[in-house]
């Protein structure tokens, strides 16, 4: 079942010269755990914006092309209708977190919404105890770390229990540890609860190997759409300026060499130390 | 910076923390009253003094004898206003009635101060937030109010960041008379200005995708409840009112000096 498509997406940012996203035609399944992809300023923000309707909203322009997002068209549903059903962590942690404790800011969303108490504080226990900072749920946001502000920006959309969750370079202001911690919560709630997850990052190194879908942009428009393995193995991926794997780039390195290695095209570290296991025979 | 961690809110439970912020609303509106309808030293003393186990209570008296010290100046201040200004008035002669008037003057002062700087030192800031809204204020109010609490010390690190880096490309913050200081600041306002209203957006921005105004009526996770500590200082107001009131109106209030 098809969960997000884009038909001939185009919008220019207004002031802007040339579209930020162009043509862009994409299809998303339930239940998917995508991966975004491209060099910097190539649209993937702006494509993210468009899922729940920021733009055109809150950016203005004019959105050109169709979107059906969850069963919803986010250009004629305003951002909080979209909200209950697409959730976005941004990439600034300490700009998306505005409450005096994480637990009310956890609360927002629900409280926006005018959830009845009981049910709220339910919903709040249970996203706080998913991400794991049901420990911080008094401090004060600008206390904790930044990786574990992205815990709590990633429990506030949780709470609203959205179908989507969107995350736009969730790691890019935390340290690499911090950042395999969030990649395995947001993994969990892909296989364990069933969410389909847009995830736009650089550090493939560390998604890859979650991925089931692959979306690669430059310059506004789609360039790869397809299975990670197939794509990330190609040529023309590397030379875009997609961080692949280094775990993938040594297999092809080691592959043109003219080493006898499996088939299946490894995304991660222990799926290449398997792969060579087996070519040399390691027990 | 040490400047801002006066705004600081630690989380402390005390018996006065714990307090519906309305009902110490109430009570320090209800000091100011009392310390207004007076102007004799007398009963002002004795409003100073009430605060005082609220504070040991609160467990705040360090913090408190700090907020005294920053009003010191200013209460110097209107002593010596007072002083000179009856001194003048009945021509060069100061007498000690005058010098007590003077003292009461400045006790006013210091009652206020004082009775603002429990509430403050006892309230959190969340509290204070939950309360507006629960008075009736717009959430939007409450909201601005609480989030402006929240950025303080974020904004009080991006400008030592911005300060430190013009001062590593050579701008020198302590150098020339008061303008030329003052003017030296302008490198480091405009960049905090710019990045303040560029993250005012990515807020505006979380916010919208968080449902901000899907409904009128929102709800709350947490409400305020009056509890038996809040009537018992509702019972402390009322009669620090109704006793005021009659002191003021049936007793005679003697003056210090003349027991002199």
């Amino acid at each position: 079942m098809t969960i997000i498509e884009t038909k001939n997406l185009t919008y220019t940012y207004p002031g802007g010269t040339k579209p930020s996203i162009n043509g862009v035609s994409i299809k998303v399944k339930k239940g998917e755990f995508v991966l975004i992809t491209g060099p910097s300023g190539c649209g993937k923000t702006t494509l993210c914006r468009c899922f729940n309707g920021l733009v055109p909203h809150f950016y203005q322009g004019e959105l050109k092309g169709e979107i059906t997002v969850a069963g919803m068209d986010p250009t004629t549903h305003e951002t909080h209708a979209m909200a209950k059903s697409v959730g976005l962590v941004f990439q600034n942690p300490e700009n998306q977190l505005f409450a005096l404790s994480v637990e009310k800011d956890v609360a927002f969303g629900l409280e926006n919404l005018g959830m009845p108490r009981e049910e709220m504080r339910e919903r709040v226990e249970w996203a706080l105890k998913l991400t794991d900072i049901h420990d911080l749920r008094e401090r004060s946001p600008h206390e904790v770390s930044g990786g574990q502000q992205q815990r709590v920006a990633i429990a506030a959309v949780l709470a609203m229990q959205p179908e989507i969750i969107v995350l736009d370079e969730p790691t890019s202001f935390l340290d690499p540890l911090s950042a395999e911690k969030i990649f395995e919560v947001i993994h969990e709630l892909n296989k364990e609860h069933g969410i389909t997850v847009v995830l736009v990052e650089h550090r493939l190194d560390l998604t890859a190997k979650y991925a089931d879908h692959i979306i690669i942009m430059d310059e506004g428009k789609v360039c790869f759409d397809g299975n990670p393995r197939e794509i990330l193995n190609t040529e023309e991926t590397r030379l875009i300026g997609v961080g692949i794997p280094k775990a993938t780039l040594l297999y092809h390195i080691l592959k043109k060499e003219g080493l006898k290695l499996g088939d299946v095209t490894p995304l991660s570290s222990e799926e290449m130390a398997k792969l060579l296991q087996e070519a040399f025979k390691i027990k | 910076m040490s400047v801002f961690d006066g705004l600081k809110f630690r989380k402390v439970y005390s018996p006065i923390h714990n307090l519906d912020p309305r009902m110490k609303f109430v009570y320090v509106c209800a000091m100011f009253v009392a310390a207004i309808i007076f102007g004799e030293l007398i009963p002002l003393i004795a409003l100073f003094l009430m605060p005082i186990p609220f504070v040991v209570l609160a467990g705040v008296q360090k913090e408190w004898l700090r907020s005294l010290r920053g009003a010191a100046f200013l209460a110097g201040f209107i002593f010596i206003i007072n002083v000179a200004t009856s001194f003048f008035y009945s021509g060069n002669v100061l007498t000690a009635v005058d010098v007590e008037n003077a003292a009461a003057m400045t006790l006013r002062f210091v009652v206020l101060v004082e009775s603002f700087s429990v509430f403050f030192l006892t309230t959190s800031p969340d509290h204070l937030g939950l309360a507006l809204e629960q008075s009736r204020v717009p959430y939007e109010f409450a909201f601005a109010f609480t989030t402006a609490v929240r950025f303080v010390p974020v904004l009080a690190e991006e400008a030592q960041t911005i300060m430190d880096a013009q001062k590593a490309r050579g701008l020198e913050l302590e150098k020339g008379g008061i303008l030329k200081r003052i003017r030296n600041y302008v490198p480091i306002l405009i960049p905090l200005i710019v990045s303040a209203i560029r993250r005012s957006l990515e807020l505006a921005e979380a916010m919208e995708s968080r449902a901000w105004g899907a409904t009128k009526k929102r709800t709350n996770l947490y409400a305020l409840r009056l509890r038996r500590g809040d009537f018992a200082l509702l019972a402390i107001t009322v009669g620090l009112l109704v006793v005021a009131v009659y002191v003021r109106l049936y007793v005679p209030i003697p003056a210090v000096t003349q027991f002199l």
